[in-house]
């Protein structure tokens, strides 16, 4: 690179002639970088640099509805935070759904990937088919599954009922409104995994796999000495991804269980929203942003680091 | 009658318009230029065509108004049907913004807050009355109530439910106090509205039971008329809004229960969540489960309408707004053997339940060139055509007694007196005087709904809502 670059200062040198770039000389990039960049860069801080700052700065208030002028109150938010409940809930519930969601997404997908790997006949239409709920909005999924779950007249319950069995309470106790949310997040974002992993599938060397076939290895040894060891890169990607944004998740939330029932689905995204925007406690709600990034970079600096990411290396 | 007497007397608001329907023009024009002459001439509106001929409704033509309103509920949908109307009549244009609640509660308060208001217009829930409208935020609009030259002859003043208006329009700004006082900042609009009881004629008749008037026959009515078909009874029972304002509060304040003593300002605010009646009217809730949809712990507004509307629920108390439609032969399957009355109620005590609705006011902020405007168009969104279309069309508790006794209305909607008699009686919930009373009414539909779905009892449930609430009002200094 350093070479032809050198090639065209000299070139560019040797003939004075030669026409300008519309940016500028091609060895003195300087402008064309800044027009080029400029518009991202003011992008950037404009709609990412600026509003963190001003939440952070809006976490360090009190402002609320009521009050209208925030005054700054320091840490105060921070260490009401660490002793109510309802975060300390909304925490948990949070964790619990990021740790099974992401888990049982992964394994499905992976065997998806696998089994769609295979080529069956016709497996193109159902892989397409396979894909669409992730194409849908989460909170559609919301609403959509509200409604198939409905006790009364949801076609769930109608089919379980049919076949003469008891349908559980999906949305209505405690203990299983979590489960429902952890599973409906699967059903839309199972296929995320599948086509991270099976894209990467299709790209392992085949002469790896008939290695091993000739090394006389069998399809389980195979699995677990060549292929998930060289798919891990695309299975700590599409985890690392779903993790954060099954962590931040709210919109499937607000469709489908509103954080309820006895805040069992409320998780840190949905009760900051709760105090951001039905009781206009801004500062609280900011504060709870702040920390859900603060959980979020951890979470994922750990996950980057403790887990393979490449293929016979641990890093 | 004039602004300050309704203000001041609203009970006798109705009486006094049908009394000076009698009087002379030369009685009229007495008393108008004594007392104020748009509310004289509003009580005559229909006999006096002369006078609101007299006043141009164009005279704003051309200007375009910005309203910022409600999309939750169909007042927005009226607005749109009838903007052609508006348009002929008036000639100006209304541009009408209808979020969510959420969305418009942050909507509202940044333009409030804004150096100029974007709309001419605002919409507020008569929960928040206290919020923005003691938040100084409002133009007081008795100088325009007043001007013969700002208010059409027609619009009628005294039409408008007195309760209503104290609920959303009255705000003494020296106390703090919503519904005190003289002076106005909000008129009732689109739809006010408080809690009625609906049951079913035709299985009270065929199980010899009269609609109830206590809450013990309430449940003795359930018990006997649950079927495997037919739930006895229904409520609010989801995590929703309406279970602590509409079903336990109607419970609570009928049994002798005052939820808050003290005041904000004097810091003594205190919750009586987990007084007798508090339990007892969470109890209440809890004994009629086994009576209730199976599902009734999920239950919100669109649950209890279609279930009584298909005939599944024997009888509920319900906001009139939103249940009017079960009346409805369009929508309901039960319209003619649906009946009504007001809610039930404890031994010897009234009936009564929460005041909602929700006013329309002109933000300070906003372009003072068009604050005549604007003010035109409020008066032609809360007239009496638009009032008596949002019944007809939609089954919406307008704000005017007019609409609510029009004999044809009455005669095609007879739970419109019940309704009307629910608003005139209707109790301001006292957390609403406070900015924290979304939070404090989530806490209590999360704690009752957890004692509904057997979580906890309603002792632990009442409890629990007394601590966090005591916690909430310290932390907001209402409480010392």
């Amino acid at each position: 690179m350093e070479q032809g670059r050198e090639r065209v200062t000299m070139s560019h040198a040797s003939n004075p002639a030669q026409p300008t770039f519309v940016f500028g000389k091609r060895d003195e990039p300087g402008r064309a970088i800044w027009f080029l960049l400029g518009p991202c860069l003011l992008y950037l801080v404009v709609f990412s640099i600026y509003p963190l700052f001003h939440s952070l700065r809006l976490s360090l208030t009190d402002l609320t509805a009521a009050t209208g002028t925030g005054n700054f109150v320091g840490l105060d938010n921070y260490r009401a935070l660490l002793v109510d409940p309802l975060f300390w809930n909304a925490a948990k519930n949070s964790a619990i759904m990021v740790f099974f969601s992401v888990a049982i997404q992964l394994v499905l997908g992976v065997a998806l990937a696998l089994f769609f790997n295979l080529h069956l006949r016709g497996s193109w239409i159902v892989r397409g088919i396979l894909l669409l709920p992730m194409l849908m909005t989460p909170i559609i999924v919301g609403v959509m599954w509200r409604a198939l779950l409905n006790p009364d007249w949801g076609l769930v319950n109608w089919a379980i009922k049919s076949v003469g069995l008891t349908p559980p309470d999906w949305l209505g106790s405690v203990g299983m409104s979590m489960v429902t949310l952890i599973l409906v997040d699967c059903w839309q974002w199972t296929p995320f995994v599948f086509i991270i992993v099976f894209a990467r599938l299709q790209a392992l060397s085949q002469d790896v796999f008939e290695a091993a076939q000739v090394d006389g290895a069998g399809p389980l040894v195979t699995f677990r000495r060549i292929t998930l060891p060289m798919l891990m890169p695309a299975i700590v990607f599409a985890g690392v991804f779903r993790a954060v944004d099954a962590f931040r998740s709210f919109d499937l939330i607000y469709g489908l269980s509103y954080g309820g029932p006895a805040r069992s689905t409320t998780t840190l995204s949905f009760f900051s929203f709760q105090n951001g925007f039905q009781f206009q406690n801004y500062g609280y709600a900011a504060a709870v942003a702040y920390m859900m990034l603060l959980i979020l970079a951890l979470g994922t600096t750990l996950m980057l680091k403790f887990v393979q990411i490449r293929p016979g290396a641990s890093r | 009658m004039t602004v300050k007497d309704q203000a001041d007397h609203p009970q006798n608001a109705e009486n006094e318009t049908i009394e000076i329907a009698g009087l002379t023009r030369r009685d009229l024009m007495q008393r108008a230029s004594l007392f104020g002459l748009a509310a004289a001439f509003g009580g005559f509106g229909a006999g006096m065509p002369a006078f609101a001929a007299d006043f141009d409704m164009k005279k704003y033509a051309g200007t375009k108004i910005s309203l910022l309103m409600t999309g939750d509920e169909n007042d927005h949908r009226v607005l749109a049907e009838l903007m052609p109307q508006f348009v002929e009549e008036t000639g100006m244009e209304l541009e009408v913004t209808s979020p969510a609640l959420g969305p418009l509660i942050e909507k509202t308060l940044q333009n409030l807050k804004a150096e100029r208001s974007s709309f001419d217009l605002i919409n507020y829930l008569g929960f928040l009355t206290t919020q923005q409208v003691g938040g100084g935020y409002y133009d007081q609009l008795n100088s325009y109530i007043e001007d013969p030259a700002k208010t059409p002859a027609d619009w009628d003043f005294p039409d408008i439910i007195p309760a209503a208006l104290k609920n959303v329009g009255i705000f003494d700004m020296a106390n703090g106090a919503v519904g005190e006082g003289s002076d106005i900042f909000g008129i009732p609009g689109v739809h006010s509205g408080s809690v009625i009881y609906f049951y079913r004629k035709d299985l009270f008749e065929a199980a010899g039971l009269q609609p109830a008037k206590t809450w013990d026959e309430f449940k003795a009515a359930a018990e006997k008329l649950h079927t495997g078909d037919v739930a006895g009874c229904s409520f609010i029972g989801a995590n929703d809004f309406s279970l602590a304002t509409v079903d336990w509060y109607t419970r609570f304040i009928t049994t002798g229960g005052v939820l808050m003593t003290g005041s904000p300002k004097e810091k003594n605010f205190k919750p009586q969540v987990n007084s007798p009646e508090g339990i007892n009217a969470l109890q209440m809730l809890i004994d009629v489960l086994p009576y209730a949809p199976a599902n009734v712990t999920k239950y919100g507004f669109a649950e209890n309408v279609d279930g009584f509307s298909t005939g599944k629920i024997a009888q509920m108390i319900f906001w009139a707004t939103i249940a009017g439609p079960v009346l409805n032969p369009e929508n309901s399957m039960v319209a003619e053997t649906t009946g009504t009355t007001p809610v039930p109620s404890g031994d010897g005590k009234s009936p009564r339940a929460i005041q909602g609705g929700w006013g329309i006011g002109i933000p300070k902020n906003s372009d003072p060139a068009k604050k005549d405007a604007a003010w035109l168009a409020l008066t032609w969104i809360t007239s009496k055509a638009v009032n008596r279309y949002s019944i007809e069309k939609y089954n919406i508790d307008a704000n005017r007694t007019s609409a609510f006794t029009d004999p044809e209305l009455v005669a095609k909607f007879p739970y419109l007196k019940d309704s009307l008699k629910a608003i005139e009686t209707a109790d301001i919930i006292p957390t609403s005087r406070i900015p924290e009373f979304f939070q404090l009414n989530d806490i209590m539909n999360v704690e009752f709904n957890a004692a509904l779905i057997g979580q906890q009892d309603a002792k632990t449930a009442c409890d629990k809502v007394q601590t966090q609430w005591e916690d909430l009002l310290r932390k907001a200094g209402h409480l010392a």
